[in-house]
């Protein structure tokens, strides 16, 4: 008697060609492939611009780069960064304390790719950032001049990322997106066809931070996504230790993500650039793929 | 099956009973213990009655029936008036119960069930598992005037007739031991008798057998009568399996008389019910109150949305009484020579004259008097014979003949049959229904074409052109309706109305075929079709706040959002921008959503909850003294242009205020929380930044049994500290925020927070219309109900709808509950006041649209408070509910699309206004709805200074006190200080 209207359903809308086929995509795949040829996991450390000043976030990204990074992230500080934890909401408010805007950041991007021109930047920033009222042409035209090879933006999905898929192409920017242990198999499946360069793969039902452990879920999650996705997979969220990193790479991971515990080995005032330097420099040993059994 | 017999335990002579405790089916074999009294009874009956004939059995029931007393007392009109109506039963034990009560008077207590205003009573007949017996039917009914229900096992067909000679007017057949033939049979000897049969079925299969009978009354039983499991969930899943041409009776299982409240929004009609009442210390209390849950409540937005019914082609005074019982709202008399239902001047006089009569003060149905192609004498013969209210137009006529009829017209368009081009047909439908509106006519009727006459065929119009056509303009359906198809036609179609005529007569004894008329009869209504017509057309809107009812020109991007959650023209404000973590959440969400909010179980429900516990409707109220100095206000702002402005405001005040909690933040927290259930999540999260929608969300946590987080930036922890203490007394754990600016959006981001990490557990009930899809319109859905109850209410003192509607906006849920009523009628204006902080060029404000810019905060696109480089600037605004840097996507849609005036207040005129309510009108504003108050009077000068349409003489406006301000004493306090 009553109509009752059937769910819709949000799956994203099956592909438009993502922007797996772009230069920086290519950019970002080629490191991939480099770590892999060497028979490990590829490290992507994560570093705060203008975190605790613009100097010092330099420092830290090349001190970074020099201890092990295949890819590098940076993050565009923001006022209100929803997917983010009390580590990174500090550092990022500290940032912007410390005056950081788009420009200094973009500054940065170009300083850092013009020191380390092998090393693909993928800046990572919020939905309100990149695109505000528009289709993000403005500011991912920057950070594509700047030297990015790719962006992630941590509160859009395929859903609404389709207008700027089509702005990214033409700038040769890969669009990464995110799957999360809440993603359901067939989106999973439908987002890392949509995903360019890599897929990244949220380790915990959470936010960002450094967690002791990791939830034993994640390998499992690991293994599906690599079953699912075209793209190379990389793990964050949580991913804080040498044990962290070994078990993602037993667990199929060709990369591994590392953002907070790096601003926490930068020390209260963020200064100590040396300590992320040892630790960056650990998490790469530990990214060696145990030998084959015979 | 086999029904074996057996002996009953622990004694020879036939009253003795076996253990009276359950009987559960392995002691009594896979038929259960129904089977057991089925053999038995059928035992006992075959040697009461020894070889007696089934004929001279029904000779002395007719001779009973003869008798003073004797005549059958009917129930099923009773069942279908409107509600859901008791049955009350007497019953000493039972083999599910085991004793009850074992020495009950049947007669006090059948007395007791009349007085507590049940419909009919049910004796059980049945001796050794029920302790009942034919002669307590029989005493019962010299007790009461009620029809008696014989509760009995039927299995011989000369059981019918002796229970109604000794004094049955219904009896129970059982699909459980009949089989399907038998079944059929023994209805329609039942119905020859005069009995009613009340035919009961557990599950599907019993059901189709039970429905294939000409029984018109259908029981649905949640109890396993062959295991004795009940299931209360079982006569609400079967209910969507009868059709609505039948009364539906849910059994068994109803312990609180709250149920009931789902089972009548569901659409059952009786409700039977036994133990609860026998077991109950005061009966006719408890039957009170079982009555009283069942019956419709009385609740103004919603009885604004029900269709107008009209009951066509009346040609007895039985029609016209039973049009007139069943509260419709216009009759029909057709004048059409040559057609079935054709009635001579004199006789359509006499039943035009009946309904007058008949009717009760003050309210009687529209007399029509139904003409084709008549000549202009013809009708105005009919009009002075008749006198009808109006003059229906059936045939060709055109537009010019609209002027001379000198009464109001109802016009018929005929829809062409079999359209394959649907679109052309509903644009030539529109098109021709313009014209003949805008040439006077007062309403539109939609009927089929085809066959010897003109209409009524009784065949359907095809659902999508009508509904096409009822978008556009107010129109009357008609058509093929009848009641089994008329729940579904008002709920797809948002007519205004619906007619009918064939699918109320007499033609077939189950209405469902219909039967061709014969030459030269006069076909006649059925009361019960007619009743239940009018009951069904009405009961599928009432609890459906969110089926369109009527026409709008208003775009549906404006109204609705699309499947991705976007709203506006362009389609390109709200959506959902989250990290992938929450989408399962929210895709679960939206997906409950769609189902929920067609669901009118639930709207039932939440309304009990709201009206009994939240204390709606909350009055408007007209605010004369308050209006004057309002208007004087915009008199001198408006200088030259003052007249173009009104002579008197009626400003009333919708006073959101007196809803319990002090806010409309109520509405959406219960509904959410009540969401919260069905989505099986055991937690809920909530952000507040004045306080109000956490302690409403607090409150509804505690109501229903479920804890509760509310995360609260700092600074608002300081500033509205009576509310953190009231969110803790009502057990709920709010938790400091300390980073951003320690405010609303820093609270929201936070329990964003949560929520990602929480999602699998709990569910975020957020505050307002904004935040990422489905949010922006579940709130909207929760919060309609103001603007739904004020449209209502100023209809009923002003006549009307207002002429303007003016709401504070922060987020924009007390807004858009206010304002969401009205945006589909083009005659109301639509306004919002912001908070302009210390003043929007200061940039210390909380102005999203006229101040912000295009951009994403929490989830959707909308306008937001942001600097060139995207970072979201903090709002500053005295008022802690306002005090957010973004506004929701639909007032951002509106606003572009010119549906929207925005204007706004500042801290030091907000506070002015809340002293200026106070001192006028006695009433404590919250400072958020004090925003409104202030920006009014330079709204009304903004209309009299642009050009258009100037407001009426007598403007109506309608403003949302959207809270109470004591949670501002003292703002206004410091406000002092510093004057």
């Amino acid at each position: 008697m009553t109509a009752i209207v059937a769910p819709s359903t949000t799956a994203p809308p099956v592909a438009p060609a993502g922007t797996n086929d772009t230069a920086g995509a290519r950019r970002i795949a080629a490191a991939f492939a480099r770590a892999a040829s060497e028979n490990r996991a590829a490290l992507i450390p994560y570093v705060v611009a203008g975190y605790p000043d613009h100097e010092t976030s330099l420092a830290a990204a090349l001190a970074a780069a020099d201890a092990g990074a295949d890819l590098l992230e940076v993050g565009l500080p923001y006022s209100d960064p929803l997917a983010d934890g009390a580590t990174l909401q500090r550092a990022t408010s500290a940032a912007l304390r410390a005056g950081a805007t788009l420009e200094r950041s973009v500054a940065l991007l170009r300083s850092i790719s013009a020191a380390r021109p092998d090393l693909p930047l993928v800046p990572m920033c919020y939905a309100n950032q990149i695109l505000g009222g528009g289709d993000g042409r403005a500011v991912a035209g920057r950070l594509a001049e700047a030297g990015a090879a790719g962006v992630i933006v941590a509160d859009m999905t395929p859903d609404e990322g389709a207008r700027f898929e089509a702005v990214a192409r033409e700038l040769g920017l890969a669009v990464v997106y995110l799957i999360a242990p809440t993603t359901t198999p067939d989106r999973r499946v439908a987002v890392a066809r949509r995903s360019g360069g890599f897929l990244y793969c949220v380790s915990l039902v959470g936010v960002t931070g450094a967690r002791t452990s990791l939830p034993p879920s994640v390998r499992g999650l690991v293994a599906a996504a690599k079953a699912d996705s075209p793209v190379p997979v990389a793990v964050g969220f949580g991913v804080s230790t040498p044990a962290h990193v070994r078990m993602l790479v037993r667990a199929g991971a060709d990369g591994v993500i590392v953002a907070s515990a790096l601003v926490d080995a930068l020390g209260p005032d963020g200064h100590h650039v040396a300590a992320l330097s040892r630790l960056v420099g650990e998490l790469r040993a530990a990214t060696a793929r145990p030998n084959a059994r015979t | 099956m086999t029904i074996a017999a057996r002996p009953p335990r622990g004694g020879a002579s036939a009253g003795a009973a076996p253990a009276g405790h359950a009987t559960r089916s392995a002691r009594s074999g896979r038929a259960g213990v129904v089977a057991d009294i089925a053999a038995r009874r059928l035992s006992d009956v075959r040697a009461e009655l020894g070889g007696r004939s089934y004929r001279s059995l029904a000779d002395e029931a007719a001779a009973y029936a003869a008798l003073p007393g004797g005549a059958v007392r009917p129930v099923a009109e009773r069942l279908a008036a409107p509600g859901l109506h008791l049955i009350a039963e007497v019953k000493r034990r039972s083999p599910s119960a085991g004793a009850i009560a074992a020495d009950a008077d049947p007669i006090a207590l059948a007395r007791a069930y009349e007085a507590g205003g049940a419909s009919a009573i049910s004796v059980l007949c049945e001796a050794h598992w029920f302790g009942g017996s034919v002669a307590d039917l029989t005493a019962v009914r010299r007790a009461v005037t009620l029809p008696i229900l014989a509760k009995e096992f039927v299995v011989d067909e000369r059981q019918l007739p002796v229970l109604r000679a000794t004094g049955a007017d219904l009896v129970l057949l059982l699909a459980c031991i009949l089989p399907a033939a038998k079944l059929a049979r023994f209805a329609r000897l039942a119905r020859e008798l005069g009995l009613e049969p009340l035919v009961e079925a557990h599950d599907e299969r019993e059901l189709e057998a039970a429905l294939a009978t000409e029984a018109r009354l259908i029981g649905l039983n949640n109890r396993n009568l062959r295991t004795l499991a009940v299931d209360p969930e079982q006569c609400l899943r079967l209910r969507t399996l009868v059709p609505n041409d039948r009364l539906v009776v849910g059994e068994s299982g109803v312990t609180d008389p709250r149920m009931l409240v789902g089972w009548r929004a569901v659409g059952l009609d009786a409700a039977l019910i036994g133990e609860a009442l026998m077991r109950s210390a005061d009966p006719a209390a408890a039957a009170r109150a079982f009555v009283t849950a069942g019956s419709v409540p009385h609740d103004v937005a919603a009885e604004a949305r029900l269709p107008l019914v009209k009951i066509c082609g009346v040609t007895d005074s039985e029609g016209v009484l039973s049009a007139v019982r069943s509260g419709a709202d216009a009759v029909g008399l057709n004048i059409v020579p040559g057609t079935p239902r054709c009635l001579t001047l004199t006789e359509a006089s006499w039943l035009a004259t009946l309904v007058r009569g008949a009717s009760p003060a003050g309210k009687r149905p529209r007399i029509v008097v139904v003409t084709a192609d008549a000549s202009p004498a013809e009708t105005r013969a009919a009009i002075a014979a008749i006198d009808p209210d109006a003059v229906q137009l059936s045939g060709n006529e055109p537009v010019a003949a609209i002027a001379s009829i000198g009464r109001p017209v109802w016009k018929v368009l005929h829809l062409p049959d079999g359209a394959s081009d649907a679109a052309s047909v509903a644009a030539d439908a529109i098109a021709a229904g313009r014209a003949y509106l805008a040439a006077g006519a007062e309403r539109i009727i939609l009927d089929t074409a085809g066959g010897p006459f003109r209409g009524g065929t009784g065949r359907l119009i095809d659902r999508g052109v009508a509904a096409a056509v009822a978008r556009e303009l107010p129109v009357i359906l008609a058509g093929g309706l009848e009641p089994s198809n008329v729940a579904e036609a008002v709920i797809e179609v948002p007519a205004i109305g619906v007619d009918v005529s064939s699918g109320v007569e007499q033609n077939s004894s189950t209405g469902r075929s219909r039967a061709p008329r014969a030459p030269g009869s006069r076909p006649r209504k059925d009361p019960l079709r007619v009743a239940l017509f009018a009951k069904r057309a009405r009961a599928a809107r009432f609890d459906r706040p969110h089926v369109p009812v009527r026409p709008t020109p208003v775009p549906d991007a404006l109204l609705e959002p699309d499947a991705q959650g976007r709203w506006g023209l362009n389609r390109d404000f709200g959506g959902r921008y989250v990290p992938e973590t929450l989408v399962a959440a929210l895709d679960q969400l939206e997906a409950a959503w769609r189902q929920t909010r067609h669901d009118p179980r639930f709207w039932a429900e939440l309304r009990e909850l709201q009206f009994h516990y939240g204390g709606r409707p909350t009055p408007v109220y007209r605010a004369d003294r308050l209006g004057a100095e309002v208007l004087e206000a915009a008199r001198g702002l408006a200088d030259e242009r003052q007249d173009r402005l009104p002579d008197r405001l009626r400003l009333y005040l919708k006073r959101e205020d007196l809803n319990h909690t002090g806010a409309h933040k109520l509405n959406n927290a219960l509904g959410q929380v009540l969401l919260t259930r069905r989505l099986g999540k055991s937690r809920v999260i909530a952000e507040t930044g004045a306080g109000m929608h956490g302690v409403a969300t607090a409150t509804a946590c505690a109501l229903l049994e479920i804890p509760c987080v509310v995360h609260m930036g700092v600074e608002d922890i300081k500033r509205q500290a009576p509310n953190v203490l009231r969110m803790e007394a009502l057990g709920a754990e709010v938790r400091p925020v300390h980073g951003g600016s320690g405010t609303l959006k820093d609270a929201v981001s936070e329990a964003l927070r949560d929520w990602v990490t929480n999602v699998e557990t709990s569910h975020y009930c957020l505050g307002s219309t904004m935040g990422p899809h489905p949010y922006p319109m579940i709130v909207r859905d929760f919060q309609r109900v103001i603007g739904d109850e004020a449209a209502a209410q100023l209809m009923a003192i002003e006549g009307r709808l207002p002429d303007m509607a003016i709401a504070c906006v922060g987020g924009g849920s007390n807004a858009l509950g206010l304002l969401n009523r009205f945006i589909g009628e083009p005659s109301v204006r639509l306004a919002v006041a912001e908070a302009a902080g210390e003043g929007i060029g200061t940039g210390r404000h909380a102005a999203a649209l006229l101040g912000g810019t295009p951009g994403i905060l929490h989830g959707s696109r909308s306008y937001m408070l942001q600097d060139p480089g995207g970072q979201v600037i903090e709002a500053v605004s005295i008022s802690a509910g306002l005090d957010y840097p973004g506004i929701g996507p639909q007032l951002a849609a509106l606003m572009e699309a010119g549906r929207l005036v925005v204007s706004s207040a500042t801290d030091v005129e907000a506070i002015e206004a809340m002293r200026q309510v106070a001192r006028t009108e006695g009433i404590l504003a919250a400072v958020e709805s004090a925003h409104a108050v202030a920006a009014l009077p330079g709204v009304l000068a903004r209309t009299a200074a642009e050009g258009g349409e100037p407001l009426p003489r007598e403007v109506v406006v309608v403003l949302g006190l959207s809270g109470r301000g004591d949670k501002d004493l003292a703002a206004l306090g410091l406000r002092e200080a510093a004057r």
